[in-house]
């Protein structure tokens, strides 16, 4: 499924367990084509910087292969050192050199010529906004700028590759957006990137492709889009005045979409590829009922909608099928039937 | 990778790497990262400072207030007994700065960058050992200044010198045991806590600032043959020059000069080929 050719990243099978017999990753699938963004988006611990550590040669896989630009992971780190830019959960660079310095030394690690490393530490530190700082100690940085520093060390050398890992956690909501100009360009600009991040909103932006990821596997893959529609496109949301109503409310909408209702505590949500036709309908039943809700929404599905409902409803449907879970866990069965999707997830969650 | 497009603004011209011989690579990897080290040293002079305070203090303390109730030197001042003792327990501790240095970078993140480039894997630990040899350079001209402004004299200056550089050699290869320690534990701190309670045995039972022939049989049979002892009666040795066989006896347990610089070359050696190898292979397990 993932080894289409002419991909800049291919994994297929990453299986990764540490000390303890933490299992980070437990087959890991993913191939990111030429000049797109990848998204893996999951919760803390799901994975994704083990993920990245073994793409970026920081660490080997106990199993499965992986390449990036056509180059193979484990036999030829070295040779991936050449392709790719690193930008890591913690902003890497020296506090005590200046921010010019950090770079010279980046590109002279990457085995620039020192005029060429000066010339491209101020080309960077231009474009990232930070030129008038770069003279002054990384210690003095504010964490936005540092986090722009440390993207453009990954960028020294003109990777054709990026891998960013939570390239803007920790960072305040307008260093965020900045960052995410920053990124955006790069991206414009053909630079092949896999991503990893938390938070939905960022996938939602950044990403051509989005890979979901929970206790070391693949949940779900597809486009932000796709992801959506998995859940059928609107989402009608009930709420009610208390718990037994909104039972209630859940029992008499049950059958009303191609997609099962859910509760979460007096909120009652229904998703339907029907869109806002499906109001009157919802109305009527409830009317029927004897329940009035206290309110109605009728919106498009959020990445957040997805994730709920792959990783924290997962585990309140149905259990997977007797015997799956447990032993065949990271073999993962992989259908396109979203139910078969959110089965697995269950299976995770389980743990 | 010719197929694929580069990062870059619009406009930006895409670095070219130089194509070098693999061991010129890790030549200038390993002085870049030198570079970056003393540069951290430079910024921060007081930090030379402050670990020179101590040593300072100890030699003031022992000439003045030790000093006139040693007995059994032969006749050489104590200042000149003491000075090559005090120079080589500040360059034992100084190396202790390797570990030090690698447990911080390895705290921050540091080496993670350092991981993902396409540098010499070596030019971590060479960059670190070469910086901090200079470091300690520096640590003992001063001290040895200091030592001359308290009655410190030689008997050569060549022999200074060659005590001097065997010394260097000497911390060299301890920085090798104290990066191997920087790797293994997890916080700067931790360093700190394992390097005190090895080295202070280590230098305060052997000659560094007292004569031996004083202790217990046990302690002095320990005391003149471990590799602190070697290396301070090697420098010792070199400095004072000369002296009469009865002293020699007394000072050295009767070991030529010669015999002792080959010893010390040869626990330097040792150490290094042993902690060198322990210490990359951590660093390789760290890494892939």
């Amino acid at each position: 499924m993932n080894s289409s050719a002419g991909a800049a990243v291919v994994a297929d099978g990453l299986v990764k367990t540490f000390k303890g017999d933490v299992r980070a990753l437990q087959g890991v699938s993913l191939s990111v084509p030429r000049g797109s963004v990848l998204g893996l988006l999951g919760p803390n611990g799901a994975g994704k910087t083990t993920c990245v550590s073994i793409l970026t040669t920081l660490m080997r896989a106990d199993e499965g292969y992986a390449e990036v630009d056509g180059v193979d992971v484990a036999r030829n780190p070295e040779e991936v050192r050449r392709h790719i830019g690193l930008a890591g959960q913690f902003a890497a660079v020296d506090e005590n050199l200046t921010g010019r310095e950090n770079l010279i030394l980046v590109g002279r690690l990457n085995h620039l010529a020192r005029a060429e490393a000066t010339r491209r530490a101020d080309e960077l530190l231009e474009q990232f906004g930070i030129a008038d700082a770069g003279d002054r100690r990384a210690k003095t940085y504010s964490g936005g700028m540092r986090r722009r520093l440390d993207l453009g060390a990954a960028l020294v050398a003109g990777p054709p590759i990026l891998f960013l890992d939570e390239p803007t956690t920790g960072l305040d909501p307008r260093s965020r957006v900045e960052l995410w100009r920053v990124i955006e360009r790069l991206v414009a600009d053909g630079t092949t990137l896999l991503l990893t991040t938390q938070y939905l909103e960022e996938a939602d932006r950044l990403a051509d492709r989005i890979s979901v990821v929970d206790h070391g596997k693949v949940i779900a893959e597809g486009t932000s889009a796709e992801l959506k529609a998995r859940l059928g496109a609107t989402v009608v949301e009930v709420r009610l005045a208390d718990a037994s109503a909104a039972e209630t409310a859940e029992r008499v909408l049950a059958g009303i979409s191609e997609h099962a209702a859910s509760r979460d505590g007096r909120i009652v949500r229904v998703t339907t590829a029907a869109g806002a036709a499906l109001v009157p309908e919802v109305v009527r039943r409830l009317d029927a009922a004897g329940v009035t809700p206290t309110g109605l929404e009728v919106r498009e599905p959020s990445l957040d909608d997805v994730f709920m409902e792959l990783t924290g409803h997962a585990a309140e449907a149905e259990p997977a099928e007797p015997g799956a879970a447990g032993r065949d866990r990271g073999r993962g069965r992989r259908t396109d039937d979203p139910d078969a999707e959110l089965a697995t997830a269950a299976e995770g969650r389980d743990r | 990778m010719s197929t694929t497009a580069p990062a870059g603004a619009p406009g930006s011209v895409i670095p070219v790497r130089r194509s070098q011989p693999r061991l010129a690579h890790a030549v200038s990897d390993s002085l870049a990262m030198a570079g970056r080290n003393i540069r951290r040293i430079l910024r921060a002079p007081d930090q030379v400072m402050f670990t020179l305070i101590s040593p300072i203090m100890f030699t003031l303390l022992f000439r003045y207030v030790f000093g006139g109730a040693i007995s059994g030197l032969n006749g050489i001042g104590y200042a000149t007994y003491l000075i090559p003792g005090i120079a080589v327990q500040t360059a034992i501790f100084s190396a202790g700065t390797t570990g030090f240095a690698l447990a911080d970078d390895l705290q921050k993140g540091f080496i993670d960058r350092l991981r993902s480039l396409p540098m010499a894997r070596s030019a971590v630990l060479t960059g670190r050992v070469v910086a901090d040899s200079m470091n300690n350079l520096i640590q003992v001209i001063i001290l040895i200044a200091v030592g001359f402004a308290v009655g410190f004299r030689t008997h050569s200056v060549p022999g200074l010198v060659l005590g001097i550089l065997l010394l260097l050699f000497f911390a060299l290869s301890t920085s090798f045991i104290f990066a191997l320690v920087g790797m293994s534990v997890s916080s700067v701190e931790a360093v700190n806590a394992a390097t005190f309670p090895v080295v202070f045995p280590l230098t305060f039972a052997s000659s560094a600032f007292v004569p031996t022939f004083t202790m217990p049989g046990w302690l002095r049979a320990f005391a003149d043959h471990q590799p602190v002892s070697v290396l301070v009666n090697a420098v010792r040795s070199l400095v004072i020059g000369p002296i009469p066989k009865q002293a020699r006896d007394q000072l050295f347990a009767g070991q030529s000069t010669t015999s002792l610089v080959l010893q010390s070359l040869g626990w330097s050696v040792l150490l290094m080929v042993v902690f060198g190898y322990l210490a990359v292979r951590k660093y390789r397990a760290l890494t892939i």
